[in-house]
């Protein structure tokens, strides 16, 4: 299963690659609205995940047979000041998580800093969640084994 | 416009997003994941950093889909400038270079600290443009479209403070 979404992660790193999600220019024109690239290219992707992602629901199994599993992100006030947060990182970087793999392996030296960044910066919220989490209203962490109402 | 890579001409949007809705929707039909890259961070995190928030189960037992994917992420990108004009450390960073243009350490920092917004940021809204935006919007989930408003509307105000206020494109 590991060469799966190797594969896949090849394709997709590709795609980003040649699309412009990957390209500082690109990300800034989105955002300076001078360009209709990135814009088009998330609306193309949901408008074509959507329904296939319906008919996958209705036929409710895998290629293998198993019960496909969606699992559903909670909903909290992080939603919001996150989602900002990550914007202006996004704007400072013009790059969002993806991308930064996808940079590293074009050879693109500032990406590594980048990612250095993105990992301090969860390293960080993950050492302060517990007292962050009621001020943004953050599920219950579900330390070992899991469970009901874990965080996923 | 080209791009920095190469200044090869990327590709049109249309086939790109059914790219990237092909490549989610195998993610879900074959392997039964959730597309979603951020929480990648966390597994990353997971192998160096022993707090609670790392070591739960929900993080361990993804780092078998996560970590191939992201390494796929990488090797597409480096497979793309290979094929494209060939492979070279890149410093070049666009209108970045024209308009701000600081050094190489500065760049570096500059990275560094929208890094940070991009990690803690997505650890809080719980998803990125991947989670949210592509796979949370497509299955019309109330928390992605927030998040969605959210980090494109903060992203359009960084940009057009940076480049339409302090620095005059």
């Amino acid at each position: 299963m590991a060469l799966l979404y190797f594969a896949l992660g090849t394709v997709f790193g590709f795609v980003l690659s040649r699309s412009g999600a990957a390209d500082y220019n690109y990300i800034q024109a989105m955002f300076l609205f001078t360009s209709f690239q990135l814009y088009g290219i998330i609306g193309t992707a949901v408008l074509i995940t959507a329904p296939g992602l319906w008919l996958i629901k209705r036929y409710g199994r895998t290629v293998s047979g198993r019960p496909v599993v969606v699992p559903l992100k909670p909903q909290h006030r992080g939603n919001i000041v996150g989602g900002i947060l990550f914007g202006i990182g996004w704007s400072i970087c013009g790059m969002c998580p993806g991308p930064i793999f996808v940079n590293i392996g074009e050879g693109k030296i500032y990406a590594v800093a980048a990612l250095a960044g993105a990992l301090a910066g969860a390293g960080l919220f993950g050492a302060i969640y517990t007292r962050i989490q009621s001020a943004f209203r953050l599920p219950r962490l579900a330390v070992g084994t899991g469970g009901a109402g874990s965080r996923s | 416009m080209p791009l920095i890579l190469n200044n090869v001409t990327p590709i049109h949007w249309a086939i790109a997003g059914a790219g990237i809705a092909l490549v989610t929707l195998a993610l879900l039909f074959i392997a039964n994941r959730r597309l979603g890259i951020s929480t990648g961070f966390e597994d990353v995190c997971s192998f160096v950093l022993p707090i609670g928030y790392f070591t739960r189960d929900a993080v361990r037992l993804a780092r078998g889909w996560r970590m191939p994917f992201i390494v796929g992420l990488a090797v597409g990108g480096f497979l793309s400038a290979v094929l494209g004009g060939g492979w070279a450390p890149i410093w070049n960073l666009g209108i970045f270079d024209q308009v701000i243009g600081f050094g190489h350490a500065g760049k570096l920092a500059w990275m560094f600290v929208g890094g940070l917004f991009i990690g803690f940021g997505t650890r809080l809204a719980d998803g990125c443009t991947s989670g949210h935006g592509i796979f949370g919007l497509s299955n019309f989930e109330l928390p992605s479209l927030i998040s969605t408003i959210s980090f494109l509307a903060a992203g359009i105000v960084t940009t057009q403070f940076i480049y339409r206020v302090v620095f005059h494109l």
